[in-house]
């Protein structure tokens, strides 16, 4: 076998492994809790799917450009705080609560493109260092408890369904589309791959690399403050508890579904294969009462697996 | 190559974070005893164990239940009179170990001792945890070095008890306030709600709307944290050992964030449940979120007051139970602690008295002009709940 084919074959075994980790899973779940697939189940699958998968394209990005993004929870957050306080439950207020949110999301992606860009800090460090000031800002500006109410006009794009599935799907399958045509086929998207696999040889052949990574993390702020609308939207309340596990959920879909660490490799369609295969595990684990520890412990070695996978087929083929 | 691992060892590392959130109630701990510096000085209070005995006799007629089993403590009086001090400058120093302003909670908590050593011009030295038992081991030793007079510690949980035995041996007087400790920590007095007395009045309040029979969920917040797994143990114990044909479907926690409640609760929707213990309003709400989207009625549930739920459910049909646990007994915490450096006998425990009710009663007790983060019945002065923008 040549060196091509080994590559080809490995390749093909990176985007088939987490179908296949899918497939197992749902097997394992229909077949330890029968009621996992009922129709309120479903729906609440399909949902966490959506609210992951909206954070995950975010993320993915970021992770193509070689970055990683860890302050999409603390943007989650900072939304629902924006909204709630801003509109206090009044719908007219909603579209300026919106804009502000957005303005915010762009500020932190902002913050994280220009640390990471231009003072070349390392994204985790650059992103987590955001996520604990933005959580910090938060609980001193809110006291721990944030005021105000969600208005009832934002609950459709939480709560409701459009033939029987619930709308943050919808809105998910919808960016995965454009994102992942985009990245397929655009010009765009070649930028973006070039400047994750070998950001050197991209700038070299005249790609703007840094307008790439920046772009990238300003894209996964926006989704993120779209995430916090949904979230925000079905709950109708605001929670002071909310959102670093969605940080957490967002880099694990895009792992899972063989999204590469390093840089470079992967599609949004491995991401909605992971997001598919977290909302699977979470109801999976509600169901058969797991508790906390049980879904993070599962959840861990499911990530751990797939980080191992991938570090395989890198060794192997001399990458890395 | 090294970045990957250290990527995957960040993700384990945020997955430990997720699963710490803080409580709304204050995480305490301890085995349910109670515990007094020395037993020698303290003489039994019929008087004492009769306020101990107080809200059980409330709880029990607000939720109709005939028979409510007491748990059963050694309701002392405690000899102050070693602590007994004169005000330097005309006023006491207080010190307030708190959880830190980390939810509406923890807000209403420090407000209403702040407010109350106020009224009593008392100096409050204080230290704020931020919810986290590692930071209040700090806390109180940088406390306890400012030499005041008296402590009081809201327990982040039972990790604190060396440091606070540390300050006992010092010659400082504790007060445990909202949560308990282990019976050898050292603390004079524990002013709190028991957790026995809330776990078993939700219990008994499921039981009597199912008739003894039936299948249920119970929900409480944070795995490990003794706020939520005391009333959950006592609560199992009740179901146990009474109602052998209550069947217990499924036991989840939620972290007591409304989000995590509604899909906790959107799993259990198709279970055909005939009711829902759960440990606190955060929960109540998102069971009710989590039915009614669903186009479900939504099953009796139990949970603390918070004006957001009786918001939310106002004029709806849902039946519910709550007893609260009043984030202004920190006030009574005080006046505690004042008694001790005043040489005023306390009791070793003070079971804090605030009125539980069910949707019979809930519109006395809904203020809907004021916030969702409210804690009903708010007993705050109007003055701090203006500043918290809690009405």
């Amino acid at each position: 076998m040549t060196a091509v084919q080994t590559a080809r074959l490995q390749r093909l075994g990176t985007r088939a492994a987490p179908l296949a980790g899918l497939g197992a899973v749902i097997v394992l779940a229909a077949v330890t809790a029968p009621g996992v697939f009922g129709t309120d189940n479903l729906r609440l699958i399909l949902f966490q799917a959506g609210l992951i998968g909206i954070t995950a394209i975010g993320q993915t990005l970021v992770l193509l450009v070689g970055g990683i993004d860890l302050s999409i929870g603390a943007v989650i957050g900072l939304t629902t705080v924006i909204v709630a306080s801003h509109t206090d439950g009044d719908g007219s207020a909603l579209p300026a609560a919106i804009v502000l949110a957005l303005l915010a999301g762009l500020a932190v992606g902002g913050v994280n493109a220009g640390l990471v860009v231009l003072r070349r800090v390392p994204p985790f460090v650059a992103t987590f260092a955001t996520f604990v000031l933005v959580q910090g800002t938060i609980t001193a500006a809110t006291r721990g408890a944030p005021s105000g109410d969600i208005p009832k006009a934002l609950a459709p794009l939480g709560a409701d369904r459009i033939a029987g599935i619930p709308v943050p799907l919808w809105v998910f399958a919808a960016l995965a589309l454009v994102v992942g045509a985009v990245l397929a086929r655009g010009a765009a998207g070649r930028r973006v791959y070039a400047t994750g696999a070998n950001p050197r040889a991209a700038a070299l052949s005249g790609i703007r690399v840094p307008w790439v990574v920046a772009a990238a993390y300003l894209i996964s702020a926006a989704l993120a403050v779209l995430a916090g609308l949904v979230d925000a939207a079905y709950v109708g309340h605001v929670d002071a508890q909310l959102s670093r596990s969605l940080n957490l959920d967002s880099v694990a879909a895009a792992v899972i579904g063989g999204v590469a660490l390093t840089g470079g490799e992967g599609t949004v369609t491995q991401t909605a294969i992971g997001s598919v295969l977290l909302a699977v595990l979470l109801v999976w684990m509600l169901e058969l009462g797991a508790g906390a520890g049980g879904q993070l412990l599962v959840e861990g070695a499911v990530i751990l697996l797939a980080v191992w996978l991938q570090r395989r087929g890198q060794a192997t083929s001399g990458g890395g | 190559m090294r970045r990957i691992y250290v990527a995957a060892a960040l993700l384990l590392a945020l997955a430990g974070c997720s699963s710490e959130k803080e409580g709304t109630s204050t995480p305490g701990s301890g085995s349910g005893n109670t515990s007094t510096a020395d037993k020698g000085g303290c003489t039994p209070s019929p008087e004492a164990q009769q306020a101990y005995e107080a809200p059980w006799t409330q709880g029990a007629e607000a939720f109709g239940i005939d028979k409510l089993d007491v748990t059963q403590l050694s309701i002392c009086s405690v000899d102050t009179a070693k602590y007994k001090k004169e005000p330097t400058d005309g006023s006491y120093r207080i010190a307030l170990a708190a959880q830190g302003p980390t939810n509406s909670w923890a807000a209403e908590n420090e407000a209403a001792f702040q407010a109350q050593a106020k009224a009593k011009n008392a100096k409050v030295l204080y230290a704020s945890a931020n919810g986290d038992a590692t930071k209040q081991v700090d806390n109180i030793q940088q406390l306890a070095s400012q030499k005041p007079d008296a402590m009081v510690v809201v327990p982040m949980g039972p990790g604190i008890v060396g440091q606070i035995k540390a300050a006992t041996a010092q010659g400082i007087p504790v007060v445990a306030c909202a949560g308990q400790l282990p019976d050898n920590s050292g603390v004079v007095s524990t002013v709190t709600r028991s957790y026995d007395l809330q776990g078993k009045l939700w219990a008994e309040w499921v039981a009597k709307q199912i008739g003894g029979k039936g299948r249920i969920a119970m929900i409480s917040g944070i795995a490990g944290v003794p706020t939520a797994e005391f009333p959950k143990a006592a609560a199992e114990k009740v179901f146990a050992d009474k109602y052998p044909d209550i069947k217990i479907v499924s036991k989840q926690y939620d972290d007591w964030s409304p989000t995590k409640a509604k899909t906790v609760a959107a799993s259990l929707v198709s279970k055909n449940l005939d009711a829902i213990w759960s440990d606190s309003s955060f929960t109540a709400l998102g069971v009710y979120e989590a039915y009614t989207q669903a186009g479900k009625p939504v099953p009796p549930v139990t949970g603390d007051a918070s004006n957001a739920f009786l918001k939310a459910v106002q004029g709806k049909d849902v039946k519910f139970a709550l007893s609260p646990f009043p984030p202004e007994l920190s006030s009574q915490c005080f006046d505690t602690a004042l008694d001790i450096v005043q040489g005023k006998p306390v009791p070793n425990f003070v079971n804090v008295q605030a009125p539980a009710f069910t949707n019979a009663d809930a519109g006395e007790y809904i203020k809907p002009e004021c916030s969702d983060n409210l804690w009903v019945p708010a007993t705050l002065p109007e003055a701090e709940q203006k500043a918290l923008k809690l009405c």
